[in-house]
């Protein structure tokens, strides 16, 4: 970091880099432009960043990022109860949500099975989510987790509990993207989409 | 610096590393364990292609060596990935943690290489027995290969070790002989035992003291700290009363 004259600032600089994708002249500018053309911005945006970092915590019952015990999907009498989506993080959950017309309610494990990461069953709630199913009322559990090693595992590891509960289970398929050509598929997936072919 | 091209290897584990890049450790077939620094790998477009530099899938890897880490520049996928599913996945992901926690880096075991191949392969079954049995010869191996396995045809004391006798091992001195009213500590059978050196499966007894031995001597060459992939088989367990493999 070069010497800007003034400590403050230097701290601010080096404060926003933990932000993805900035680097030290990215958040050079943005502590800048923030000082120099909008202080009124920036006071909003550090207020924010506080009331957000110490009021959202995660939803009762789905772990999805909320301010309230419950969160807004899992409180809406709109949503259908029998249903249950596993997703891997808030960010797939929010994907699920805007590209399909699913109405049901969500578990979010904030991670996938990865023993070499330190992360089995505890940490992703799974104690939570056979309590849950135990408690009765949901009849289909889609597992949504990502088709890859350790999303795989942890869909088994669900999938076991569902099924230990009576719920029937499904998990979301895999295929050949849309508007895509097979020449340029990866095996895998092909693989996959040939084995799961439909029909018809 | 060091370029090495077209070493067959397979992905053990993938961390997160910057933005878009990872840190993976491959087990290759002359250069044993390595880390690498594969730039690219998770960018929406990944380098190398989607899907290629993940476990499972047999690869020929290029890398330029500097130091302990690696720089990853070349991945091709070597056939189709290994079709497992199920436990056979959780058994995998064991054997993954087993060779990162137990294999230090740069000691190449071409023929350990091999097994690992070999061994994925064998988990590519519904039968809980026979995925145990191929984890169990895996754990033999690896120990051997690390020069860290007691003799499980001869006891300490050199003498050749009977079927119907019962053994307590001592992780450094080999099988020591046990008489049957001493059972202090876990024992095991001398068949089970015997059944290490040949290569058919023995019964699920004997596989269940040879599953508890092994995990007694990978325990003690982690100085007393097990594996996070117990926990994991143990709550898959405790749902389904058979899978006993890892």
């Amino acid at each position: 970091m070069s010497n800007v004259g003034s400590p403050l600032l230097a701290q601010l600089i080096d404060a926003l880099r933990v932000l993805p994708g900035v680097g030290g002249k990215s958040a050079q500018r943005m502590a800048f432009h923030l000082l120099e053309r909008d202080r009124d911005g920036a006071r909003r945006l550090a207020q924010k960043l506080v009331d957000a970092v110490d009021r959202i915590g995660h939803c009762r019952d789905c772990r999805a990022l909320s301010e309230s015990e419950l969160c807004a999907i899992c409180a809406s009498p709109q949503r259908d109860r029998g249903q249950l989506c596993i997703v891997e993080s808030p960010v797939d959950q929010l994907a699920i949500e805007q590209a399909t017309g699913y109405r049901g309610l969500y578990f979010v494990l904030l991670g996938r099975l990865s023993p070499l990461d330190g992360i089995g069953p505890a940490e992703l709630g799974l104690d939570r989510l056979a309590a849950r199913l135990g408690e009765g009322g949901i009849h289909e559990v889609i597992i949504a987790t990502n088709p890859t090693v350790e999303g795989e595992a942890t869909a088994h590891l669900v999938a076991q509990i569902a099924k230990e509960t009576g719920t029937r289970v499904s998990r979301i398929a895999h295929g050949v993207p849309i508007g895509g050509e097979l020449e340029f598929v990866d095996r895998g997936t092909l693989a996959h989409a040939f084995g799961g072919r439909l029909v018809l | 610096m060091q370029r090495i091209e077209r070493q067959p290897a397979f992905v053990l584990h993938e961390r997160p590393y910057r933005e878009t890049s990872a840190l993976v450790e491959v087990l290759t077939r002359d250069h044993g364990r390595v880390g690498l620094v594969a730039k690219g790998l998770r960018s929406a477009r990944p380098r190398f292609g989607r899907g290629v530099v993940v476990p499972l899938q047999a690869l020929e890897i290029d890398w330029q060596s500097r130091g302990e880490l690696g720089l990853l520049t070349g991945a091709d996928p070597v056939g189709a990935p290994i079709p497992l599913s199920g436990p056979g996945l959780l058994s995998a992901l064991y054997l993954n943690e087993l060779l990162v926690r137990l294999l230090p880096r740069h000691d190449p075991h071409p023929e350990l290489a091999a097994r690992y191949a070999t061994c994925l392969g064998e988990l590519c079954t519904a039968d809980a027995s026979a995925q145990a049995w191929a984890l169990r010869r895996f754990e033999r191996d690896l120990l051997g290969s690390l020069g860290v396995a007691p003799s499980f045809e001869h006891d300490a004391g050199g003498r050749a070790i009977e079927p119907d006798r019962r053994y307590r091992i001592a992780a450094e001195a080999g099988a020591i002989a046990v008489g049957l009213d001493d059972d202090r500590g876990t024992t095991i059978a001398g068949r089970s035992l015997l059944a290490l050196g040949a290569e058919t499966q023995p019964d699920r007894d004997c596989l269940r003291e040879l599953k508890r031995l092994f995990r007694e001597l990978v325990t003690h060459q982690l100085g007393g700290r097990g594996l996070q992939a117990w926990a994991v088989a143990a709550s898959a367990r405790s749902r389904t009363a058979d899978t006993d493999a890892s």
